[in-house]
């Protein structure tokens, strides 16, 4: 068998001499049991019976619980007391303790850096649970490799970096707003982007919320009217974010202000112009029920009360004539020539607060959404019970205007189904369902209310409740099963449901006035590009993903960008609000401080073998490396540290192999490597002897 | 039982001789594996929503409900599954709604199978089977249709062909391969 | 139009040649050199494809070998199966399928081997020294009549336009589902066979619940003719509501379901007819050949109606 000293090409320190004695770094290492999580199923002690020979090793401990107060002095005492430089732990995944025994080995007075970590938690006992005897020689393995590469770690000093105490929230629908008002009232200075002509978002569209049944816009018009006021905030509406360079403390951020065609500073909200305005088009805000003009805001309570002109719309921009919008206004706001402007911020953190769409039922379906006129959605329902809608809060049938005395909603349109890949439940549903049909009541006492559903979610404060009285107050019936089928009366427009009540296990056929689809929530349209833009990652549904689903709900996998509201996932106001304050109190940490730590565990490239050819710089999912030119001329490229995370996808993919992460060098990947097939701890395989003996 | 005697005792003598509580005697455990292995998918995934049963044209007609049947399966209440008639048309309507993903009907075909391998074969199973085995057709010549062939100038079925005996033959080997003619009952008509 | 190198073996099943063989008549016609001349023959060993209801239902390897046995004969003849029936189409395409896993083909293979036959799917060119096979293609008369064809060419073929015949088409429910075997259609707005009918010059009438099924599928037409009669006899209702002067389906199966079912009937029922059947009288055939005597529901009021115009 060859000594790896002698096919080392990898230009390693050998740690290990002829007699097996340490020549490199005194290494101890301590092995955890987690409880039973890993003595359960690993043998530890012979683990640490094997470790105990490796070369090297001049320490080697087992714990019950190395992270805890007892373990962590172990670990002290032994580089107190035996001089040990390099600390491997093997228990679980360096993502739970890595900053726990870095600061630990660091109060020894040892670089935080000289730590390894071996998962034989995670990767080892808990998925080998049933195959003790094989799981103890992997993890014996796993330690082996990870002496050897302890044995080739740096000492490594983390950076700091200044934060610039300006924060960006995009989107202002009720998260981003709070977002935005929390970061302000802190003191710092905010920057809200929002894409639609007025703040406010979906929330604003809705009528009532659940449980308590207070008025949407009469809870969120104070707060929009307090962000637009607010000294600390600089409000840019029908606006997008077009680009995002740099990295935690200092992005540098490109924002398209689209044009109104009406000078911001000089409207004063009058409606002058939209009285003049000949065009009618139907109103989005009210989702195709009401009417606007081709200058307009979308709906009273609008912030800012500026003008926006709807150029697709528009008859100026059609013909080339008209005008009369600018000859009605006596501010001379209105400017048909106004051209789109691009300006730059400079922020430390940005909150993403996209929000959400409504599922919107598919053409040709079973619940006829775009064949019957009976058949609306529940966004559609809540502007038909707004007194701001378009019907003055009076709930008519589209068919008819007539006052429906019988009205169906059916759960779950475009959630908890795998046929359209909406797998996950949207969590509102239920409540609003159950909300509305106590609005309608309200309304319109005595109306029949049925729901179809497969199970009520009425989990938050005060749901259950609400469920309990709608049932008890109004007698709402709630059926169980999903419609099959819906038919249409062509005379009364009265619509048919066909339905099993699967508690009664019968196949049921009720006629209604109105149905309503409870449909779900679906990732926001511009969420995707945001996410583009700043590199998020996505879930499966198509929502961002958060860094860890329990103990980080806001963060993002980036540093200094956290997530708000529905954009993480579907949610209802309340849980929006408190995500947004906990997005606001996470991106203020790193503001109050002005600085960050970053990360010592960057790329770092040789500019001696680097030849400029970019192909680092088109694969970094972080936009780190960048060209610059070098010192000896021609282009080099260089690692922006604090963009970059470590991953490897440089320094895997360079021609030139000058990339190399930092503690992922290739000599310290090649020595685990070597340790790995160096001496199998099982019985050596018979073969392999053999072969190794003749050569 | 009498008319007048069940008139007398309200008919509870009949349903006190049924038991009304299902306890674990009655439960198969692992049916739901038996499904997936004749090709059902995982019946543990139904969310019992009823869609299957709405869309279903047999369950408007008779006491049969297509999510009541994947309940059992889910609960294991073989014995009462595989009692329920063969009515599934196979017509694939509660696989296009069902929101599981599941596809009810290759679950029924899955039930099929494995009453089959129990003993229960509806007649007309084994009537197509021998149809098959000895005509190579699963359904019957009929000789005034082969008089009608005639009138319309059509030659006869290329089932009636003296060369068509050796298809027959690679059919009774293929089926007997398969141990088809003993699952089914039909060894006696495949002499291979 | 269509591509000359394709040619295809005719599978009529066991329905048409056995109980209707005017739908025979009127395929071979209509492919035939008087319609639209196709590159087809006969296999005389094609057995049943076999049935789904059955075969499928109850052993799943047995459907498959012998429907391999049945992909075999078209393999080596290096030609597409041209099927008139959907339990044909569904039974054979999804054999197809199946045969697609290299485990079941190796399976089936070895079994075959006692027959002396092996299914690999049509050679269709060579990578280097290896060659790509592809599987056997299934088509469905209708299917390929729209598709290959053109609806243009049906038109230009119709001497004897039906004017004033209102049809009611049933797609039957192997035609369209499940949704991954008929990727030619939509299976919740299906339309081939309404504008075949179209272009023969009749009206395709809509009516309620129209892609429901015959009610005859998966064994229950042999097993509970009651139940089975009770759907189409719903399914006759709707479309006597909305005054069709005959059914066209493209499956004989339908087909003969709708034309039993409808013998318990006072009334006179609605006659049911092939597609190719329409085509053929379209294109000038003599009724007379297209075997209505085999049907139970008769088709003279219908022909009355036809010759009237």
């Amino acid at each position: 068998m060859a000594e790896p000293a002698k096919q080392d090409n990898t230009g390693a320190v050998t740690p290990k001499t002829e007699d097996g004695a340490a020549a490199g770094p005194k290494i101890g290492v301590f092995i955890c049991h987690c409880g039973s999580n890993i003595a359960g199923v690993v043998d530890c002690g012979k683990v640490r019976q094997a470790a105990e020979k490796l070369p090297g090793v001049t320490v080697a401990k087992e714990n019950k619980y190395t992270c805890s107060d007892l373990g962590q002095e172990e670990i002290i005492k032994a580089i107190r007391e035996n001089g040990i430089e390099r600390v491997v732990v093997a228990s679980c995944s360096p993502r739970l303790h890595e900053p726990t025994f870095r600061k630990c080995i660091e109060r020894a007075g040892l670089n935080a850096y000289l730590l390894h970590m071996v998962n034989i938690r995670e990767q080892c006992s808990w998925v080998h649970s049933q195959e003790k005897e094989k799981a103890t020689d992997k993890a014996t393995d796993l330690v082996k490799m990870g002496v050897s590469k302890a044995s080739m770690l740096q000492p490594l000093a983390a950076r700091e970096v200044p934060v610039e105490p300006v924060s960006l929230v995009i989107g202002a629908g009720v998260a981003g707003i709070q977002a935005a008002l929390d970061l302000a009232n802190m003191g710092f200075k905010v920057n809200v982007v929002e894409t639609q002509p007025s703040i406010g978002g979906k929330m604003a569209q809705l009528d009532k919320t659940f449980p308590t049944g207070d008025c949407a816009i009469c809870i969120l018009a104070p707060k929009m009217v307090e962000l637009a006021r607010h000294p600390n905030i600089t409000l840019l509406s029908y606006s997008d974010v077009e680009e995002v360079k740099g990295h935690i403390g200092s992005y540098e951020v490109k924002v398209r202000r689209k044009s109104r065609f009406v000078h911001e500073d000089k409207c004063v909200g009058c409606g002058l112009c939209a009285e003049a305005c000949p065009v009618k088009v139907d109103n989005e805000f009210d989702l195709g029920f009401g009417q606007r003009k081709a200058i307009y805001v979308p709906f009273p309570q609008a912030v800012p009360l500026k003008y926006t002109i709807d150029k697709e719309n528009c008859l100026h921009f059609k013909s080339g004539k008209c005008l009369l919008c600018a000859k009605a206004c006596s501010n001379q706001a209105i400017d048909h020539k106004m051209q789109d402007e691009v300006i730059t911020l400079k922020v430390g953190t940005i909150i993403v607060a996209t929000g959400y769409e409504t599922y919107v039922p598919m053409r040709k379906g079973v619940y006829k959404y775009w064949e019957f006129d009976n058949v609306i959605t529940g966004l559609e329902l809540e502007r038909l019970l707004n007194a701001s809608g378009p019907t003055g809060g009076h709930l008519v049938r589209p068919s008819d205007g007539q006052v429906p005395k019988r009205i169906a909603f059916i759960q779950c349109v475009g959630s908890r189904n795998k046929k359209i890949n909406k797998n996950y439940c949207s969590r509102v549903c239920c409540m609003y369902a159950i909300k509305d049909s106590q609005i309608i009541n309200e309304h319109e006492p005595k109306t029949e209310v049925a729901v179809y559903y497969n199970d009520i979610r009425a989990f938050g404060k005060g749901f259950e409740e609400l469920y309990h009285r709608v049932r008890e107050e109004y007698g709402v019936e709630f059926i169980r099963g999903r419609p099959a089928k819906l038919t249409e009366d062509p005379n009364t427009k009265a619509i048919t449901i066909r339905a099993e009540e699967t508690l009664l296990n019968k196949i049921t056929e009720r006629e209604f006035d109105l149905v309503v689809l409870s449909t779900g929530l679906i990732p926001s349209p511009g969420s995707e590009k945001i996410g583009k833009v700043l590199n998020l990652a996505v879930s499966p549904d198509g929502f961002f993903s958060e860094a860890h689903p329990k103990l980080r709900p806001v963060d993002t996998a980036i540093d200094g960008i956290f997530l708000a509201g529905c954009c993480q996932g579907p949610k209802d106001i309340p849980d929006s609000v408190a995500q947004a304050k906990a997005a606001a109190s996470s991106a203020a940490a790193p503001m109050y401080a002005k600085k960050v730590w970053i990360e010592p565990l960057t790329a770092v490239v040789d500019q001696e073998l680097c030849v400029g050819c970019g192909l680092c710089v088109e694969l970094c999912p972080y936009g780190s490396p960048e060209l610059v030119p070098g010192e000896k001329g021609g282009m080099k490229a260089r690692a922006i540290e604090a963009l970059c995370h470590g991953c490897g996808t440089c320094a895997a993919s360079c021609p030139q192999k000058a990339i190399s992460p930092m503690q992922f060098t290739d000599t310290q990947i090649f020595s685990e490597i070597e340790a790995a097939l160096h001496e199998p701890t099982k019985k050596q395989n018979g073969k392999k002897k053999a072969e190794a003996e003749v050569s | 039982m009498k008319e007048v005697e069940k008139v007398f005792i309200g008919g509870l003598k009949e349903e006190l001789m049924e038991d009304k509580v299902i306890d674990e005697s009655q439960l198969a455990p692992g049916f739901a594996e038996e499904i997936k292995k004749y090709g059902g998918k995982d019946v543990m995934t139904c969310l019992q929503c009823g869609n299957c049963t709405g869309v279903c044209p047999i369950s408007l007609k008779i006491d049969y409900k297509t999510r009541n049947i994947i309940k059992c399966c889910q609960f294991g209440l073989k014995k009462y599954i595989l009692s329920t008639r063969w009515v599934c048309a196979t017509c694939y309507r509660c696989y296009e709604h069902c929101p599981a993903d599941l596809n009810p009907a290759e679950i029924m075909i899955a039930l099929r199978h494995i009453a089959v391998r129990e003993g229960i074969i509806p007649p007309f199973v084994k009537t197509a089977a021998t149809n098959l085995v000895k005509y190579g057709q699963s359904v019957r010549p009929d000789e005034e249709i082969d008089k009608i062939r005639r009138e319309l100038g059509l030659k006869p079925v290329h089932t009636h062909d003296p060369s068509f005996k050796s298809v027959i033959r690679e059919i009774q080997v293929l089926v007997h391969a398969s141990k088809y003619d003993k699952l089914i009952g039909i060894q006696e008509e495949v002499k291979v | 139009m269509i591509n000359p190198s394709n040619s295809y073996l005719y599978f009529f099943g066991c329905v048409i040649p056995n109980r209707y063989p005017g739908i025979e008549y009127a395929v071979r016609w209509v492919t035939g050199k008087d319609g639209f001349n196709l590159d087809v023959k006969d296999s005389q060993e094609f057995s049943c494809c076999p049935v789904p209801g059955i075969f499928y239902s109850t052993d799943k390897d047995t459907w498959l070998l012998l429907a391999s046995r049945n992909l075999v004969l078209a393999q080596d003849e290096r030609r597409q199966i041209l099927t008139v029936c959907n339990g044909c189409l569904a039974s054979l395409l999804k054999a197809t399928e199946y045969l697609q896993e290299p485990k079941s083909m190796g399976k089936v293979n070895r079994v075959l081997a006692q027959i002396g036959k092996k299914y690999t799917g049509v050679p269709v060119r060579t990578e280097g020294k290896r060659r790509v096979f592809e599987p056997v293609k299934v088509r469905h008369y209708v299917e390929l009549m729209v598709k290959d064809f053109g609806l243009d060419a049906i038109k230009e073929k119709t001497m004897h336009p039906l004017k004033n015949i209102r049809v009611a088409v049933h797609y039957g429910c192997h035609y369209l589902r499940p949704t991954e075997h008929a990727t030619f259609e939509d299976p919740n707005d299906p339309v081939m066979i309404d504008n075949i009918v179209k272009a023969c010059g009749a009206t395709s009438v809509d009516y309620e619940d129209r892609l429901d099924c015959c009610g005859a599928g998966g064994g229950v037409r042999s097993h509970v003719v009651d139940l089975a009669n009770a759907l189409t006899l719903d399914k006759c209702a709707k479309i006597s509501t909305a005054g069709a002067d005959c059914i066209v389906t493209g499956c004989p199966f339908c087909l003969l379901q709708f034309d039993n079912a409808q013998k318990s009937l006072s009334k006179d029922g609605i006659p049911v007819m092939h597609v190719a059947q329409l085509q053929a009288l379209a294109m000038g055939i003599d009724p007379i050949s297209l075997g209505f005597d085999t049907h139970h529901v008769s088709a003279h009021s219908f022909l009355r109606k036809l010759k009237g115009y």
